[in-house]
């Protein structure tokens, strides 16, 4: 091996990342068997790195190694086996996948959603609703230096100007969504209102996903570029020729089958 | 004109997807340097840190995976940079079982730039299941809902963790998050039942709904996307790969913007033509 090279490892990795890469990104041209690969490879991988984790983290970590330590130091306590009771939840799971004993996977279930239920609403409603219509009900006025002054900086979150902007924004939307009444007049108004604040709010939403999404692009082009140097055995030129002429002959092959 | 439009409304999309290549990989190639203004959300979290006394506690969770590594990763790298820095005790973990070792590896490089010790300056706990039990439990006892952390050493002795005993004795706490189980589920279960203050990282995808969280002061700051990390990287003086894709980031904008434009010109152009909307 050339001294210039990276260890093996490292290699191997460099060189399954830029062909994985370069083989997902061959979509953009047409659906094709590279795309295929890698789209299966992915979820395999996937499935498998998930599963392997899941076996060492929760079988063996929290269920097995400690079940094992209480049992060893005392076992004719009845304390020491009290990791058996998840652990026989999480079987009487598993008895939907057999009918005639599918209906014990309930009593489980009805744990999960009893304890998720009872832990998740108290909480959501504090920091979802009570903390949000705190915010949203904010007083119009705001103490300044030179007494109370009706804050017109939209830079400022708290601002008098803000409040304004939010409170028109809250009404119109919740408006726009209350059908009991026909949005004529004065509720045609609001309504349009609310659906103008709904469309900024989209379009935010829409610019970052945009910028989220390229981002994900950059990410794999500064890899691809990093993978192109001599210390990775010159990885992405080369797979993107394999990749190319790979192409290449499929769409020959494909189109000699389907005939003139 | 309309003839022109038509053939433009047509186009084979390949030749967009190659625009956007190109746009992405020139700047890359041939860095333009476009300044990077940084926003108050991102300001207030570093000016959070920089306050923490030596030796604080600071709990980074990491709940993403490799999909969204290119956006927060870096975010991650600048943070446990600044954490390192100001010599705070910085504590690890997950949601997201399949970043595990993703996050390991970031802890680990940044770790060992500063020749921060693994059970003395920070610890990586790993994942474990339950989502919002799992954050309960932590609120309860870190000891029982981590008894051993990634590399299997004991939690309870470890010097990182002296004088910790449950998230009440955390001083700041971040979570890096691409989706649900993250910024919201620690406000929700952690910091509401537990008073830790705390800031979120995330993806482009979800930081706009994070912003009235910001605004009611549930967090007390919000790196969003990869502008939010190259915001930070200037902000500790340490350019990474966040700044570096800024001008690629600014370049394929540009390239999006002027082509929603053009379409909405084409559009008009054509419209009330048979078969296209009046």
């Amino acid at each position: 091996m050339p001294e210039y090279l990276l260890p093996s490892g490292t290699l191997l990795g460099a060189w399954a990342a830029a062909g994985l890469t370069l083989f997902i990104y061959s979509f953009l041209y047409k659906d094709n068997p590279l795309f295929k690969l890698g789209e299966h490879l992915y979820v395999g991988i996937s499935v498998g790195y998930t599963v392997v984790l899941t076996w060492h983290t929760v079988f063996l970590r929290l269920l097995w190694e400690p079940l094992a330590k209480s049992v060893g130091e005392a076992p004719a306590s009845p304390g020491s086996y009290l990791l058996l009771i998840p652990a026989a939840l999480g079987l009487l799971m598993l008895a939907r996948f057999i009918p005639k004993i599918a209906w014990l996977s309930r009593i489980a279930f009805a744990f999960v959603v009893g304890f998720g239920s009872g832990v998740a609403i108290p909480r959501v409603v504090s920091s979802y609703i009570l903390k949000q219509i705190e915010d949203t009900v904010n007083p119009l006025l705001v103490r300044m230096d030179g007494g109370l002054s009706l804050g017109l900086d939209l830079a400022a979150p708290q601002s008098g100007i803000n409040t304004v902007i939010l409170l028109i924004g809250v009404v119109s939307v919740l408006f726009y969504f209350f059908f009991s009444v026909e949005h004529t007049g004065a509720g045609m108004v609001t309504a349009r209102t609310g659906i103008y604040f709904l469309m900024i709010a989209f379009g935010a939403a829409f610019g970052y996903t945009v910028m989220s999404r390229m981002s994900l692009l950059i990410g794999r082009f500064r890899d691809l570029i990093t993978f192109s140097g001599a210390a990775y055995g010159y990885a992405t030129p080369i797979l993107l020729g394999v990749t190319i002429v790979t192409l290449a002959l499929w769409e020959m092959a494909v189109r000699r089958r389907a005939g003139p | 004109m309309k003839a022109f439009a038509r053939r433009m409304i047509g186009i084979d999309r390949r030749i967009i997807f190659l625009l956007i290549a190109a746009a992405t990989l020139l700047p890359l190639l041939q860095p333009f340097g476009l300044p990077i203004k940084v926003s108050p959300e991102v300001k207030a979290v570093y000016d959070h840190i920089e306050k923490l006394p030596e030796r604080s506690v600071f709990l980074i969770s990491f709940d993403f995976d490799p999909s969204s590594k290119p956006e927060l990763e870096p975010q991650a790298v600048a943070l446990l940079r600044h954490a390192f820095r100001k010599n705070l005790r910085v504590i690890g973990m997950t949601h997201w079982l399949t970043g595990t070792g993703l996050a390991d590896g970031v802890f680990s490089t940044a770790a060992a730039e500063y020749g921060k010790v693994r059970g003395k300056d920070f610890v990586f706990l790993g994942w474990s299941p339950g989502g919002g039990a799992l954050i309960i439990a932590m609120g309860q006892d870190l000891y029982t809902a981590f008894p051993s952390d990634y590399s299997k050493t004991p939690t309870r002795d470890m010097p990182v963790l002296e004088g910790v005993r449950n998230l009440r004795d955390v001083n700041y706490m971040i979570s890096l998050a691409a989706g649900s189980s993250g910024i919201e589920m620690w406000y929700v279960f952690g910091k509401d039942k537990y008073r830790f203050e705390m800031a979120g990282g995330a993806t482009g995808v979800i930081a706009p709904g994070l912003y009235p969280f910001l605004r009611s002061g549930q967090i007390n700051g919000l790196i969003g996307g990869l502008q939010g990390a190259a915001e930070y990287e200037t902000l500790i003086g340490q350019k990474g790969t966040a700044v570096a894709g800024m001008d690629a980031q600014s370049a394929t904008h540009m390239v999006i913007i002027v082509l929603v434009i053009l379409c909405n010109v084409f559009y008009f152009t054509l419209r009330g033509e048979k078969g296209r909307p009046a």
